[in-house]
């Protein structure tokens, strides 16, 4: 039911494409451009080469940090996965009223923006900080817990707490869409509860599962300030080393190459996920 | 079953809400030391702040940018939201993939493909390419907001108004636009907070002029004060308000139907 005839969304969607190419398309493809030219002493080459990506593959380094990294949106993803999965059932079917109330309020913190929640997550997590000198003032240890604050643990901490919101929106749409009457069916034919949630509750969320857990996966694979506030030693990641190459190392190919490495990398897992949540859909549709 | 998950949401939300408690707290503290047992009460770290001219500088350019910003965001992000509702185009598919690549790509990639593009055609950095790189990775969130609200629209509305011999732009102009008017305000506010609270492209893109979150990132990387406290307090608490009048106005337009 077109509201106006014929063509005119084309031409009004023509700015937005036009903004969205010079901003983020055009700069995407010249960094893959980079990435095939070399650094020569100060200036760049741009003879093309294959040079930055065989020093990837070679480096042992740089693979154990992109391994790290996606290990990393792994583990956040699983984690967010189970917090979430409960927050989000009871959303969807055990409140009435204050749904919309309660959503607002899970996605309220994220507006405090990045640097503020790293922030409070460092006075929190200090070894002079809040839960420290708290242990200690309450006498449960005598000597500040040294691996609170800048470890991998108060790194996934905080990426937990920036990412959760998002894993839960997207298993609510899933609980949402969920008709009771499945569950209810499966009831009434004697299936107990740990049946009915494996085969029937779980199937029919696991788009939303994946949906969420993309999300989750993209934004902490390419977080750059949590691990480097708050992960001391351990806060040097793949997403930090394309910094320093566009900063300090002046080594943009290199850098570029590592960027679309990582591009790569997660347009395959979203295509991936994609293909998982239609085939998702299509099986409880015709279940 | 229901209360162990109704006990788990509970907890679940104070740790959403635990960060920002606890820095509440501290910056009310009379202690240089952010701990436990707590001193006293005072408010000489909101004076600090509020007193701090360098901040105050920052302040106004972080205001700078963002009202350009939202301004920015919110015409563009209507135009999209109109395409993806009301307006169909060709390609649809095509072009939300790429309305929403601001979003997945990682920010950090973002700003310096931007940077390297700044450089290839001679643009120095200054505010106006922070106000553009940021454009960009808030128009998802702003097309979404008003988009949400236009889904909601009536279509036998604009129907009707076409029936009654409506042109094109005037059923847009008094039907379309009165009806979407919330969901631009509220885009307008979400995007305003989200480009003052914005620190990678910020500091990726900005030149000599700095916003207030570059100045609060090296404050926040060498002296860790109580200061930082009560001016994160305020961004928070700032943030908040403005989140919740934008929620309060986009879902009253929910309410006309």
């Amino acid at each position: 039911m077109a509201v106006l005839p014929g063509r005119i969304g084309n031409w009004l969607s023509l700015p937005v494409v036009a903004a969205l190419f010079a901003l983020c398309v055009a700069p995407l493809l010249i960094l893959f451009a980079y990435s095939f030219f070399q650094v020569d002493f100060v200036a760049i080459s741009r003879e093309p080469t294959f040079a930055n990506y065989a020093k990837i593959a070679g480096s042992e380094t740089y693979r154990n940090l992109i391994a790290r990294a996606f290990g990393s949106a792994m583990l956040v993803v699983a984690i967010t996965a189970i917090i979430g999965y409960p927050v989000a059932w009871f959303i969807a079917k055990r409140v009435t009223t204050a749904k919309s109330t309660l959503l607002t309020l899970l996605l309220v913190p994220l507006y405090s923006g990045d640097l503020v929640r790293v922030f409070a997550w460092r006075v929190l997590l200090g070894a002079e900080g809040a839960i420290n000198r708290t242990l200690m003032w309450l006498g449960v240890t005598t000597e500040p817990l040294a691996g609170l604050l800048f470890s991998p643990l108060a790194t996934h901490i905080a990426l937990t707490y920036n990412y959760l919101p998002f894993m839960v929106i997207g298993l609510w749409l899933a609980f949402e869409s969920l008709d009771d009457a499945w569950i209810e069916a499966a009831a009434d034919l004697g299936a107990p509860a740990v049946d009915r949630f494996r085969r029937v509750t779980l199937p029919l969320t696991v788009p939303g599962l994946i949906a969420g857990g993309l999300m989750v996966f993209v934004m902490v694979a390419g977080d750059y300030l949590t691990p480097q506030l708050l992960g001391g030693a351990s806060g040097v990641t793949i997403i930090s080393a394309v910094n320093d190459l566009f900063g300090t190392a002046f080594d943009w190919p290199l850098g570029s190459a590592i960027a679309w490495t990582m591009l790569a990398i997660l347009m395959f897992c979203f295509g991936a996920g994609a293909l998982a949540i239609r085939r998702a859909t299509l099986v409880s549709d015709g279940a | 079953m229901s209360r162990l998950a109704t006990l788990w949401v509970w907890l679940v939300f104070g740790f959403m809400y635990l960060p920002i408690a606890m820095i509440l707290l501290f910056s009310l503290n009379a202690s240089d030391v952010m701990a436990f047992p707590l001193r006293g009460f005072t408010t000489e770290w909101y004076g600090a702040i509020l007193s701090d001219g360098r901040l105050g500088g920052g302040f106004l350019t972080t205001l700078s940018v963002a009202f350009p910003v939202a301004i920015l965001v919110t015409v563009f992000g209507a135009i999209a939201a109109l395409v993806l509702t009301l307006y169909p185009m060709r390609g649809r598919g095509l072009f939300v993939a790429i309305l929403l690549m601001p979003f997945l790509v990682p920010r950090l990639i973002l700003a310096v493909s931007q940077l390297i593009l700044f450089k290839e055609v001679g643009i120095d950095r200054s505010l106006w390419t922070v106000i553009a790189g940021q454009s960009i990775i808030i128009l998802p969130f702003s097309t979404l907001i008003i988009a949400s609200v236009l889904i909601r629209i009536d279509r036998q509305l604009i129907d009707a108004a076409a029936d009654l011999g409506a042109s094109g732009w005037s059923s847009f102009r008094r039907v379309v636009l009165p009806l979407m008017s919330n969901g631009l305000l509220a885009s307008w506010v979400i995007a305003f907070v989200l480009s003052s609270s914005e620190y990678v492209m910020t500091a990726f893109l900005s030149g000599r002029e700095q916003p207030l979150s570059v100045l609060v990132a090296s404050d926040f990387r060498f002296n860790l004060s109580p200061s930082l406290n009560a001016l994160a307090v305020l961004i928070v608490l700032g943030n908040i308000a403005l989140v919740v009048l934008a929620e309060s106005i986009r879902r009253r337009s929910g309410r006309n139907d």
